[in-house]
């Protein structure tokens, strides 16, 4: 089964009189354990193909499923639950909560109505922090911690629901070239330890060596 | 776990707001204590006795001390249907030696077991014959304490205090309650012209199955020349009272209004602020109903720490005053109080709890750097 399935995605923006066309019938599936690579020029629609994937945004024309699930005729309800179980976002700046802790900030999303306990949540999150190498840092707020290491936290918290798709919008912008290579080697190595797909965003060319694919989009229009 | 970390990791943001809050707390209730117990001085007297409709002559416009009944009124206003029981109630200022000094006091004359008797008997008992007297215990150590004897300037009457009643003043002054033949024999002895000495009003009360406005309406409508109140309609319409509650009333509204503004800026900027982190929670899966909560908890906890202070504060204030000055809390004004203040705190973080609701979960993605990290 595909974790990722879109088929003649259509998503247009009005901004005034003026349509902008933001992605043009993208079709791409992406498989159970795959990592895709998504490159492409600003403006192309990597963001929005993204926001669409993640129930972020709901397509104007075509089909999104997600892990089985088809969410193009999702309420906004139904939506937030799906983010919450189903999918985990690395967003490109804004992240986590400057007054939770490491910990904290991922343990929160167990606050949304999961069935997990709190107990089994705090285990699961202090279990991924270590693995992110970062134990020694769950105490600590994200105004103590450095780009690349809350850029891990991040990281953290998009597995901490064991969702079956990682969306990451520009992992390594924030970073210099050595941190980058880093935090992209730790995302292949938890993506490819679980039975997790995911589709990065990059417009660094040398990050794509990371992805099993990579597709590039150009004015909405998806190449392989 | 939202709201309570944030708090945590502020506290001496949320503490400065709660103090605010509870100063606030402080002066609205402390106020209410004040204006309780002054407009009590003031009428307590009136309040605080058997007659349910109080019968006063038209030119004294609501004034006790300006009015004055006629036989031929008094016996027209006991006719009237629907009266139970009728009284003459007098009242006078008569300057008093107690304990070696003159005051003015007001002294009421009453019928002993007909309307218009103190109700707020807390010692000793009410007087019996002309030379006793009841006096308030707020003016007890003032030599009108129980078993004292104080004696009228003019004409050397002197009347000995068989008991003390509370909340039972008139016109800021030391009150006496003497029977109405006590109160004749004041009245010839400062003034031995005085042919008749006549009562100030008519107290009554209601026949079975009447009700005191329906009393006061028959009254007015079959007797001329008077008006009649009921007892709270006389209490709340003296003269000055309505004045004095009136401007009291304008402060506590303003009070209540900045409760308002205050708690409600406070969130506001607090949201704006965090506005980001707030997206950045909706689009990895928190419902709104999670983020509205987080903010009602915020709010709950602010103004109930708030509230706690102010009434502490209140009641150590009350406490320290009361030595001078007689002033008490009622529960209710406390329970009032606190209801109105959380009422109106989230009537001031409407705005920002609908601003809130209003978050585009979709806007993580469009504002990549607004806010930033920390
Ligand atoms: N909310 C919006 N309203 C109107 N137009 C939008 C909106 N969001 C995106 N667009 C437009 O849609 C197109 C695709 O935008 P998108 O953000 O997906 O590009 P992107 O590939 O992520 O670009 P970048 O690399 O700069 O982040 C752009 O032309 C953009 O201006
Ligand atoms: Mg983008």
């Amino acid at each position: 089964m595909a974790a990722l399935e879109l088929s003649s995605v259509r998503k247009t923006y009005t901004s005034g009189d003026a349509e902008i066309v933001a992605l043009d019938h993208a079709t791409l599936e992406v498989g159970d354990d795959e990592i895709l690579a998504l490159v492409g020029p600003s403006g192309s629609g990597k963001t929005t193909l993204l926001s669409i994937s993640g129930g972020l945004l709901t397509p104007s024309e075509g089909t999104v499923v997600v892990g089985g699930q088809d969410i193009s005729t999702y309420s906004a309800k139904q939506l937030t639950a799906f983010r919450r179980d189903s999918v985990g976002f690395v967003f490109q700046a804004v992240n986590l909560v400057p007054f939770l802790t490491a910990r904290e900030n991922l343990m929160i999303v167990n606050d949304f109505g999961s069935s997990r306990s709190h107990k089994d949540a705090k285990a699961r999150a202090e279990k991924l922090l270590d693995e992110l190498g970062l134990s020694h840092r769950v105490d600590n707020l994200p105004g103590q911690m450095s780009g690349g290491e809350r850029q891990r936290v991040a990281i953290g918290r998009a597995l901490m629901n064991e969702p079956a798709l990682v969306l990451i919008d520009e992992p390594t912008s924030a970073l210099d070239t050595k941190l980058g290579e880093q935090v992209m080697e730790l995302i292949v190595s938890e993506v490819k330890s679980r039975d997790t797909a995911a589709v990065i965003v990059t417009h660094d060319q040398r990050m794509t060596r990371y992805a099993d694919r990579t597709v590039t989009i150009t004015d909405g229009v998806l190449a392989a | 776990m939202l709201a309570g970390k944030e708090i945590r990791r502020a506290k001496l943001r949320f503490g400065l707001l709660s103090g605010a809050v509870g100063l606030l707390v402080f002066l609205i209730l402390f106020q209410q204590a004040l204006l309780g117990s002054l407009l009590l001085s003031f009428t307590g007297a009136l309040e605080n006795q058997s007659g349910t409709v109080l019968v006063f002559s038209e030119e004294a416009r609501k004034n006790v001390s300006g009015s004055v009944i006629l036989p031929p009124e008094q016996a027209q206003i006991a006719a009237v249907e629907g009266v139970g029981s009728s009284a003459g109630l007098a009242e006078g200022t008569f300057t008093i030696e107690a304990k070696g000094t003159d005051v003015d006091a007001s002294i009421f004359g009453f019928q002993p077991g007909g309307p218009g008797e103190p109700t707020r008997l807390v010692e000793g008992r009410l007087p019996t014959t002309p030379t006793e007297a009841v006096a308030s215990k707020e003016d007890a150590s003032d030599g009108f304490g129980l078993g004292d004897t104080v004696t009228s300037v003019d004409g050397g009457i002197t009347l000995t205090i068989v008991g003390l009643t509370e909340r039972s003043r008139f016109s800021v002054a030391p009150t006496l309650w003497v029977t109405f033949d006590g109160y004749t024999a004041l009245r010839k002895a400062s003034n031995p012209d005085a042919t008749a000495v006549l009562p100030s009003v008519i107290a009554l009360t209601p026949a079975p199955g009447v009700s005191a406005s329906q009393l006061a309406a028959s009254v007015n409508e079959q007797v001329d020349g008077v008006q009649a109140l009921t007892r709270s309609q006389a209490v709340n319409e003296a003269p000055g009272v309505s004045s004095v509650n009136t401007s009291f009333q304008l402060i506590l509204v303003l009070a209540f209004l900045v409760v308002a503004v205050v708690i409600g800026f406070f969130f506001l900027i607090l949201t704006v602020q965090k506005q980001s982190t707030l997206t950045v929670l909706r689009a990895v899966g928190a419902p709104t109903s999670y983020l509205v909560k987080a903010l009602l908890k915020q709010i709950f906890l602010v103004v109930g720490v708030g509230l706690v202070v102010g009434i502490l504060l209140t009641l150590g204030a009350v406490k320290g005053a009361s030595a001078g000055l007689p002033i008490s809390l009622e529960p209710t004004t406390m329970v009032v109080t606190a209801v109105g203040v959380v009422l109106l705190s989230l009537v001031g973080s409407l705005f920002t709890l609908l601003r809130v609701g209003r978050i585009d979960p979709a806007d993580v993605m469009n504002r990549q750097n607004a806010g930033g990290l920390a």
